[in-house]
């Protein structure tokens, strides 16, 4: 399997990049589903509220049809008992007076069989054949059980009324002359009704109400003037029933068709919805403004996050860096996140582990070091003890009897003073006179070879110092340094604020710089140690490293062809100043 | 690499459920084509309607376990039946049996089916013929009016001896005619118009000399066949000699006042009431709802015709499986009347 190359992000990055993508899918998502369920919801709402608009205005218009129908069977109930011929009066007055009471109604009439007019309002000179032929007047004869009602555009048949009327008709029994006989009741209503009921209601540009008879005909259309009226007759028609979202010339509108009780008719409502789908397109921007938001919310809030993360993390990094560089006392602090702070804690605890760890580490090499060079400076140069039995063993033959006394004294004291009881540091007074013993035992052994002498600083000779350190230097001195015509030492002890200083000086060669450099990395414990330097030097070099810190040491100085000058280099620390 | 035998082992169980789940699929989808029909719609005008109530109760009867059927009450609303008609269609009912509101709204509705050529059966409210003609998928089942005043008139003649010229004891005057007060329904309605007219035809058919004191609308309603009632008793009292009632419910109305006014009596203590009381006084309904027989078996209501529901949801059934099943075939047990209609007999119902 291969593995795919990735583009390596910081967690600023991933958490950016993961929630961006996360809360936009999420958002891009629901957006869609809500818009989409807005829409339908929308639909459902715009469907139902056209048919509860539809709904209100055919119940108006049944109503209103239900009370003329209510008419109609009120005449025949109470005509029920009256003769024609001889209750006349009252049934006219029951006609009259009917059709005054409802203002919308224009005259009520009873045809007989013939169409000859029984009761009601005068009509104009009409033939027989004419109401014959009138579809109401057959339809009611055709199905006695229905009331029959017929727009037909003409006006009323009462002489003195013009009004535009529709027809109801209705086959009824009457009796005249105690015989039962069948007549057509006929009631007409003013057509300005129909206009009335249909202005109740506002269905928005382009909406309007359409009454279609039986045969799909149209009776009435409330839009004035006819634009959309011819096609949405042809959908209505086609329709039949129910409802239908439908677009004409343009417009939305909502096309509901019910049918008309007691009647064949229909009422055909085309209602605007223009409007609410406006508010759907409005929905948009809306949207989009969500997004922006939320976008730039959640851009700020990842951001902030990452920070509160990755900076923590940054700072860690950043002080184990340092650690790695070697600042191994540096305390790690970090303030954020419970998981980094906790990861500062264990990683605290665990310099803290390393710190001990190489405390112990350095303070065994230290306790390795100090037991080798005490073993070093315990040493008693075998060679010296050797020379200096020789010399006195010579002395004697020579029965210079004081000098051998010297001698052995000065040895004595020497190595009273090397052992010096096992102390490490011995007082600087005690270090002068062991270089003085030694000196005195050399001189003795070396006669005339060279001249020595002491210029100590009185403050100085009571401060401790560590034991010979001096001594090596001399020898190196006295071995190395001294001119065939007679040498000098000088042995110099100087105070300075914070500072010891011993300067050994001996005339003689002198060192060039270049053998300076070479001898003080042999010092160091590199390179090469080469003619004129003993192990002495090294061993004193490192024990004053050791004893006092890396500001300790021996310095080599001095002038080509004319004299050297080690100078040991003390720091004064509190402890050894007592 | 140990990643690599997961997504082997991983892509073998896929392998090997792969059989598995096809079958599983193929199961789903064979069970998905052969779902059950979609059901028929079953529009009832109005609930409430007792006689409606129990027709309903009948054809869903009829209809269980033969093909599936979705009720809708049409809370006597043509409007609201239009709306549920719509409502079914969109939802694919193969066939609506309706039981119209408004006779005239059948009109559209025939329309609106024919354009989706979908059949109908209306039942217990007849529209007009030449709207049935309109669709070739149209029918109707129902019981003809007229028959129901024919049979009641039946009734009361059975009652008076059967002899127009000699009535029996129940002619409690004596005058050779049968005083009767007409308990007519909603004025201008259909049944009440035809029921009203063909029991008064019948008798005169007879010969019986049928004295109509009063015809009183009391709209098929109980409440107002016990006012009704209250008004013809004040008026004519115990010169009534028979209640003819459109329906059950203006009957057991009218029978309410006349039991508060002590017509009824119970003289053997049978539990029964007795006819030969001379304050009796027959009342004769139509339609027997259950109601109804429960009174004519404590003897307040004389007799009822009754609209025999179960017969009508029994030829609904029938009409409706023949329509599924592609057509009405020559094995078809009704009749069908000008390959329109199928009518249902009225029962007569009495305590004999």
């Amino acid at each position: 399997m291969k593995i795919r190359n990735r583009i390596s992000l910081s967690i600023g990055q991933s958490i950016l990049l993961s929630t961006m993508s996360i809360v936009s899918l999420v958002l891009l998502v629901s957006s869609f589903v809500y818009f989409m369920a807005f829409s339908a919801r929308t639909n459902v709402l715009v469907e139902n509220q056209s048919r509860e608009i539809n709904k209100q205005i055919v119940l108006n218009y049944e109503s209103y049809i239900e009370s003329i129908i209510e008419t109609a069977n009120y005449i025949q109930r109470f005509s029920l008992p009256l003769d024609l011929k001889t209750d006349y009066e009252q049934l006219q007055n029951l006609y009259t007076l009917n059709s005054q009471l409802k203002k919308d109604v224009v005259a009520i009439f009873l045809f007989n069989e013939e169409g000859l007019k029984l009761l009601g309002d005068r009509i104009g000179p009409l033939s027989r054949n004419y109401i014959l032929s009138e579809p109401w007047f057959t339809g009611a004869l055709s199905d006695p059980s229905i009331f029959h009602f017929l727009s037909s555009g003409k006006s009323s048949l009462a002489i003195d009324r013009k009004d535009e009327v529709i027809s109801v008709a209705k086959q009824v029994n009457y009796i005249r002359g105690g015989i039962s006989e069948i007549g057509v009741l006929l009631i007409e209503l003013n057509f300005q009704v129909i206009r009335d009921l249909a202005e109740m209601t506002n269905l928005g540009p382009g909406g309007h109400i359409l009454i279609l008879d039986g045969g799909d005909a149209l009776i009435y259309t409330s839009e004035n003037p006819y634009e959309l009226t011819d096609r949405s007759l042809d959908i209505a028609a086609e329709h039949v029933l129910g409802g239908l979202k439908t677009n004409i010339e343009g417009r939305n509108l909502f096309l509901n068709i019910n049918t008309l009780a007691h009647t064949r008719w229909r009422i055909a409502t085309l209602i605007n919805i223009d409007e609410i789908n406006a508010v759907r397109r409005s929905m948009l921007p809306v949207f989009l403004l969500i997004f922006a938001i939320t976008m730039v919310t959640t851009t700020l809030v990842s951001i902030i996050l990452s920070l509160r993360i990755s900076l923590p993390v940054k700072q860690l990094q950043r002080i184990m860096l340092k650690i790695e560089q070697g600042a191994i006392d540096t305390e790690v602090s970090v303030k954020g996140q419970k998981e980094i702070v906790m990861l500062g804690h264990s990683f605290n605890s665990m310099i803290e582990k390393i710190r001990v760890l190489m405390d112990r580490v350095v303070n065994e090499q230290r306790e390795k070091r100090k037991t080798e060079l005490r073993a070093l400076q315990n040493q008693i140069n075998p060679h010296f003890l050797y020379n200096s039995l020789d010399s006195i063993v010579w002395l004697a033959e020579h029965e210079r009897s004081e000098d051998v006394v010297t001698t052995v004294i000065a040895l004595a004291r020497f190595f009273r003073i090397s052992i010096s009881k096992g102390a490490t540091f011995i007082p600087v007074s005690d270090e002068i006179d062991h270089v003085k013993n030694y000196l005195t035992i050399q001189s003795i052994r070396y006669v005339d070879k060279f001249t020595y002498s002491f210029d100590i600083d009185e403050r100085l000779m009571s401060m401790n110092v560590m034991k010979l350190i001096l001594q090596p230097l001399v020898e190196n001195a006295i071995h190395h340094g001294l001119d065939e015509d007679g040498g000098v030492i000088e042995i110099r002890g100087r105070l300075e604020p914070g500072w010891m200083f011993f300067d050994v000086r001996n005339n003689g060669y002198g060192l060039t710089e270049k053998r300076i450099e070479e001898i003080q990395n042999y010092l160091e414990g590199m390179g090469e140690a080469g003619p004129g330097i003993g192990v002495g030097l090294r061993n004193v070099q490192q024990r004053l490293k050791l004893y006092y810190g890396e500001n300790a040491g021996l310095r080599f100085s001095g002038h080509s062809d004319e004299d050297t000058i080690v100078t040991v280099i003390i720091p004064l620390a509190k402890d050894s100043a007592s | 690499m140990k990643h690599l035998n997961e997504l082997n082992e991983a892509n073998g169980k896929m392998r090997r459920a792969a059989p598995f789940l096809f079958v599983l699929l193929a199961a789903f989808s064979f069970t998905a084509c052969r779902k059950t029909p979609l059901p028929a719609g079953l529009f009832i005008y109005k609930e409430e309607d007792l006689f409606m109530r129990s027709l309903t109760a009948d054809i869903q009867k009829e209809a269980e376990g033969r093909f599936p059927l979705v009720t809708y009450y049409s809370l006597d609303s043509q409007i609201i039946q239009n709306e549920q008609i719509e409502a079914s269609l969109k939802s694919g009912a193969p066939l609506l049996i309706v039981n119209p509101v408004d006779r005239l709204g059948a009109h559209a509705v025939v329309n609106k089916l024919k354009a989706l050529d979908i059949p109908v059966i209306f039942f217990n409210r007849e529209p007009l013929e030449d709207d049935l003609r309109i669709w070739d998928k149209a029918w109707y089942v129902g019981a003809r009016a007229e028959q129901s005043g024919r049979m009641q008139a039946e009734l009361a003649m059975e009652l008076f001896g059967e002899n127009p010229h000699d009535l029996n004891e129940y002619d409690r005057n004596g005058d050779g005619a049968i005083q009767a007060v007409i308990l007519k329904g909603e004025q201008g309605h259909q049944d009440a118009e035809i029921r009203t007219a063909t029991v008064i035809k019948a008798f005169a058919d007879e010969g019986y000399n049928l004295d109509v004191l009063s015809t009183e609308v009391a709209n098929w309603n109980r409440d107002e066949g016990y006012e009704r009632m209250d008004d013809l008793l004040d008026r004519f009292g115990e010169g009534i000699e028979l209640v003819l009632s459109n329906n059950d419910a203006m009957a057991l109305g009218a029978i309410s006042i006349m039991r508060q006014r002590g017509i009824f009596k119970d003289t053997n203590g049978n539990r029964v009431i007795d006819k030969d009381d001379a304050k009796w006084i027959p009342v004769l309904g139509i339609d027997g709802v259950p109601d109804a027989v429960g009174h004519i078996k404590d003897g307040y209501l004389y007799g009822t015709v009754l609209n025999d529901s179960a017969s009508m949801a029994q030829a609904i059934a029938e009409l409706s499986l023949a329509i599924l099943d592609g057509g009405i075939g020559d094995d078809f047990p009704y009749t069908v009347t000008d390959g329109k209609y199928i009518w249902i007999d009225y029962k007569t119902f009495t305590l004999e």
